[in-house]
């Protein structure tokens, strides 16, 4: 259940020509052993769209799912500030908005920027500040200076104010502290003595190194190793390879004396990262013992939502002080082409503020729209005069409820239409179901003008007195392009004991949704088209002198009708 | 790095062996070149460069990023909120967070959060390739948001996913997202590169089990398994809120279920263990419990007993918990360490995490052996419980000083005499070191001369020299062997984002026309493919750079 009831969802097979191997098992759910659809099925939230979600291949004369396109970007831009955002940008800085634009890391809402000046004149320092629940960068401990460019401003701004380095200055720093380290341990190795303490581990008293500062250190080190590995003997077997400019340098190097000692040294044997500058750290117990006391202290409310965790950069912080305002993921326009014959389905136009399509070739168009209601009262139950509306969430166990059945036509040609159902729902609360009249033509979807004009069509007359006689193989009602059958349905039990009983664990308890009632049917068109494709869904085809080809079109359906209501026993 | 980092994933076929170390073409030591490092390089070969998205598939999440960054950038979970059909909006509904989920029946605990099992009989291969699909669209269209250009992808598994699942993920990737090649690497050799390590026994506490992986060199070597993990664990914190909902005066009498997204909830965010064995002895071997353990050294025991108040918006009616926060350990201690169970009760399948740990050790030999229990890794989801690393080094530390390394676990009857052997070496040794120390006046009497094996050794001048040389340019800690010592990793992910950075091959590459012309069968038997460019003549087609599409045959290497 998703929609209120009704509601009527489409299942896409997925059709796909081009690889057999990995698309067939999509389709197996639909197809094999000609198996019906069970919309319980946990396979089938994957297979199951609404109408209006669905493309439509005029090549393949299929469905295409959002699961059956391919899909390019056409262009990147920030969803708040509804800048476009160069390609180029989005692969040095990322998938999120680079100017000011930030969502609260507690409840994602749009942040703004607001000044803590007292004076009224909106002057530094400035926040962020959620305007839903009231979260603020005070909490984390930073303040800006400007009331612009606030991510390179954050990007500088560690929670507590302190600096965070740049990666130039990271790498400054790393060469700087290394050099100290080589020095100290020169000074040692003159002098061999025992391992002086502050070489264990290298860890700087107090601050730990950041997630971050490790991984760029790591990624240094591994530089360096590959470096000091890379082939400088001119025989290295590796690049005998003479059409590369390479080779000259080899061989200037293998002619010039100077360098020759030079490049004999045999490289040192690849070892381990050794120190926290090498993104080396040990196992520290104090962090845990931290982590457990800040616990106690503080209780749940200081530690994150799974949620808030996985929505952060660094997901592996534990505490609502270590939260960092996101930065507004960046959106983009998307082109979608059928996977099969690669035409393009859907194709927007690149102005972001448009919300327009070049291209945009639609389910709706081209499949029959198919809904389900109740049968008004006065029909269905003679009887009752009430005018109470249908109650969807309460279908009556055991009682005959008829529904109507309404298809309409967005063709330009009449189709003939063959529906089928299993008589009993599938899953565990069986329904029983009959489509009164299972076969039947609709119109095609002409002009509005000729509803109006032609009155010979002769809607059927329902009236209260003859409504007792709803006619098994004769349709309900017709209008210029659709027609509606009545569908008598038998909502199944909820606790069906007879049934449980023969089940394997017996427990009687449904599962979420098992109580929804939810009708598989099978539809298949018959009609007649042009030719030529292209034309039909342009303009109108009665002018037209081309061939015409018998057309089929079949899928399924699914049709939420209602809830069953627990039995008051 | 060199060699044996680029044929990451090169091992053993179906269980890693020892004997691996060696059997590999290229010494692990051999330097291997990088084509391009002089400055005179031509780009020429690498213009096509080879763009990575880097993955990690485990049973619970997805993680996506791109290589060089440092956390990946986007974890997806597979809940039942990911599996909804389209226009399905329930979840924002707010009075959806009101109500409990019962779980489905024939459902295991925490099923439904699962993308995958190892148990293959009992998944629906379709739905996992389903829910992996909507994953991967998701992080491709909301997080990766490339151009169109085809990404190669670096993927780590775990090793031993058994083939249909893997073929299952590779038909996602190679059909929906038409990756041109798809790299495997394998989970605890990308946690030993993210330590810095080339050696290492990773500990991954996943989700369904703990995977124990000694990695010498870049390559595994052994492995032990045990179902103590995350799953258990979160089955246990379940049982324990449960007894404590139920015990909470003025709730209704009807049993509490709390559902996995609360227990789960409680364990990641106030879950944790206790960073100290209980009391060493308790935690030992026993043949049999003996005598009834009176003493409990519990932590100093504080007044008022500090509590912790965690919302049950979903109960009915909604409460608060106030529950003693020692209890919020309990479910650590008896899931993972299960100390009041002699060890002789346990399956194979279920050892408590330090023996596991401790097996996993004895078994290496004595070098690998060196390597590994200082280089001890703890990684994965389990391993984010505040006190979980400490405890599990402190009990290891606590197991080996006991026990040491004698893969005697029971001498039976001979004990007794394993007892006076014991004592009488260590007296010899006592006494040797005595006459060791009066070695002089012993020395004195030329008429005893000592035994060889008494005497001390002679020292190789030239022999400390060169280990001198040796040790100059390498800091003293990535020596160090032979103790208990635990380093922090930054995961698999940052692994092999790592990996991808500096363009490092892998072992096992599958290309994309391959892989759909044969699937998985077109592998090679054989484990071992040198990605050494072998030595060609020089023809016309030298110049080519070493792409990654002129290996004739692939291989599953580690999961073969």
């Amino acid at each position: 259940m998703a929609q209120p009831f009704p509601y009527t969802y489409y299942a896409c097979d997925c059709f796909d020509s081009n690889t057999p191997l990995a698309s067939k098992r999509a389709s197996q759910l639909l197809e094999e052993d000609e198996r019906d659809l069970d919309p319980h099925n946990p396979r089938s939230n994957y297979a199951l769209y609404p109408l209006e979600q669905l493309l439509y291949c005029e090549d393949c004369q299929q469905i295409r799912c959002p699961r059956c396109v391919a899909e390019e970007t056409i262009n990147w831009y920030c969803p708040s500030c509804l800048f476009e955002v160069p390609s180029s940008v989005v692969k040095s800085d990322g998938n999120r908005c680079t100017r000011n634009c930030f969502n609260c890391p507690v409840c994602t809402s749009p942040m703004t920027t607001n000044s803590l000046d007292t004076s009224g004149e909106n002057g530094a320092p400035f926040i962020l500040a959620c305007p839903y629940c009231k979260w603020s960068t005070v909490e984390i401990g930073i303040e800006m200076e400007k009331s612009t460019g606030i991510s390179a401003q954050l990007a500088r701004i560690a929670n507590g104010g302190r600096p965070i380095p740049t990666q130039k200055e990271r790498d400054k720093e790393r060469e700087r502290k290394k050099e100290m380290e080589s020095r100290r341990r020169e000074k040692d190795a003159i002098s061999p003595t025992q391992d002086s303490p502050t070489t264990d581990g290298g860890r700087d008293a107090g601050n730990a190194p950041s997630h971050d500062d490790l991984f760029s250190n790591l990624s240094a080190f591994y530089k360096s190793q590959i470096d000091t590995q890379s082939p400088s003997n001119p025989f290295s077997q590796s690049d005998i390879n003479f059409s590369s400019p390479s080779a000259y340098s080899r061989i200037m190097s293998m002619y010039s004396s100077n360098s020759r000692k030079h490049k004999r040294n045999k490289p040192a044997a690849p070892r381990d990262a050794g120190s926290v500058l090498e993104g080396f750290s040990i196992h520290d117990p104090s962090t845990d013992a931290q982590a457990i006391e800040r616990i106690k202290r503080e209780g749940w409310s200081i530690t994150l939502e799974p949620s808030q965790r996985l929505a952060q950069t660094n997901p592996n912080i534990r505490f609502s002080d270590d939260l960092r305002p996101l930065a507004t993921l960046l959106c983009t326009k998307r082109s979608k082409r059928c996977r099969s014959c690669r035409h393009i389905l859907s194709k927007p136009e690149s102005k972001i503020t448009s919300t327009r399509y070049k291209i945009k070739l639609l389910a709706l168009n081209h499949i029959p729209r198919i809904s389900m209601r109740a049968l008004p009262p006065q029909f269905a139950q003679p009887a009752s005069t009430s005018n109470t509306p249908f109650n969807y969430n309460a279908l009556k166990s055991g009682i005959p409820t008829q529904f109507l059945l309404h298809l309409s036509n967005p063709l330009f040609d009449p189709i003939r239409v063959t529906l089928a159902t299993p008589s009993l729902t599938p899953g565990r609360v069986q329904s029983r179901v009959t489509i009164l009249c299972p076969q039947f033509e609709v119109g095609a979807n002409t002009d509005v003008w000729d509803d109006a004009l032609a009155s010979s069509l002769s809607p059927i007359k329902h009236s209260a007195h003859d409504s007792g006689q709803i006619e098994a193989g004769k349709i309900w009602d017709r209008g210029r392009n659709w027609t509606s059958v009545v569908v008598e349905v038998v909502p199944g039990f909820l606790n069906d004991n007879n049934n449980a009983t023969g089940g394997d664990d017996g427990d009687d308890t449904l599962n979420y949704d098992e109580d929804v009632l939810e009708i598989p049917i099978f539809v298949r068109l018959e009609f007649e088209a042009d030719v030529n494709v292209e034309e039909r869904g342009l303009g109108d085809s009665r002018g037209s002198k081309g061939e015409r080809e018998k057309r089929e079109e079949a899928f399924w359906t699914v049709v939420g009708v209602g809830r069953i209501a627990e039995m008051a026993l | 790095m060199s060699a044996a980092d680029r044929n990451l994933g090169r091992t053993r076929g179906t269980t890693p062996r020892v004997a691996d170390l060696a059997s590999t073409p290229e010494t692990p030591r051999t330097p291997l070149g990088r084509s391009t490092s002089s400055i005179y390089g031509s780009p020429g070969g690498y213009r096509t460069e080879d763009e990575y998205i880097v993955l990690e598939i485990g049973a619970r999440f997805v993680r996506g990023g791109l290589p060089g960054e440092s956390t990946p950038r986007c974890t997806l979970s597979f809940g039942p909120d990911e599996q909804r059909r389209a226009a399905d909006y329930r979840q924002w509904d707010p009075g959806h967070n009101r109500e409990r989920t019962s779980r489905k029946r024939g459902q295991e605990w925490g099923q439904d959060h699962e993308l995958y099992r190892l148990d293959l009989g009992r998944v629906d291969l379709g739905l996992v390739e389903d829910k992996f699909e909507r994953a991967m669209r998701e992080a491709f269209n909301k997080y990766f948001v490339l151009d169109t250009k085809p990404r190669r992808i670096m993927l780590s598994l775990p090793p031993k996913l058994p083939h249909p699942l893997m073929s299952t993920l590779l038909d996602v990737l190679f059909g929906s997202f038409q990756a041109p090649s798809v790299t495997l690497l394998s989970a605890p050799v990308l946690a030993t590169v993210a330590a810095g390590l080339r050696s290492a026994l990773v500990v991954d506490i996943g989700w369904a089990e703990t995977l124990i992986t000694a990695v010498c060199e870049y390559r595994e070597v052994h492995e032990q398994r045990s179902i103590r993990a995350t799953k258990l664990l979160s089955e246990h914190m379940a049982k324990l809120l449960n007894a404590a909902l139920d015990d909470e005066p003025g709730v209704g009498d009807s049993k509490t279920d709390i559902s996995f997204e609360e227990a789960d909830e409680v364990l990641t965010r106030v879950g944790w263990c206790k960073s100290k064995p209980r009391s060493n002895r308790r935690t030992m071997y026993f043949v049999a419990r003996t005598s009834p353990i009176l003493e409990e050294f519990e932590d100093a025991v504080e007044s008022p007993e500090p509590t912790i108040t965690i919302p049950f918006p979903r109960h009915t009616p909604p409460t608060e918990l106030t529950i003693p926060f020692a209890s919020l350990a309990k479910p650590a201690e008896s899931a993972l360490f299960a100390p009041d169970t002699a060890l002789n009760e346990f399956d194979d399948n279920e050892l408590p995490l330090h023996h596991l740990i401790y097996r996993a050790l004895l078994s290496l030999p004595m070098d690998v052996r060196r390597l590994c229990m200082s280089r001890i890794v703890i990684t994965g989801g389990g391993s984010s419980l505040p006190g979980l690393k400490t405890r599990l080094l402190a009990e290891l530390e606590a197991l080996v000083s006991q026990k040491g390394w004698d893969p005697v676990r029971n001498y039976g009857s001979a004990s007794a005499r394993h007892e006076i052997i014991m004592n009488q070496k260590r007296e010899n040794l006592e006494l040797r070191n005595q006459e060791g120390e009066d070695k002089v006046s012993e020395s004195l009497d030329p008429g005893a001369p000592l035994p060889p094996g008494l005497q001390n050794p002679e020292e190789d001048p030239i022999d400390a020299k060169l280990s001198h040389l040796a040790l100059k340019n390498v800091p003293p800690t990535s020596l160090v062997g032979g103790v208990i010592r635990g380093v922090d990793t930054l995961g698999p992910w940052a692994g092999a984002s790592l990996v991808a950075h500096h363009r490092i091959k892998g072992i096992v590459e599958i290309e994309r026309e391959k892989y759909l012309q044969h699937g998985l069968q077109g592998a090679t038997k054989e484990k071992e493919i040198s990605v050494v460019q072998q030595r060609q003549s020089m023809g016309p087609g030298i110049g080519m750079g070493r792409g990654a599409g002129d290996r004739a045959s692939w291989t599953l290497g580690v999961w073969a």
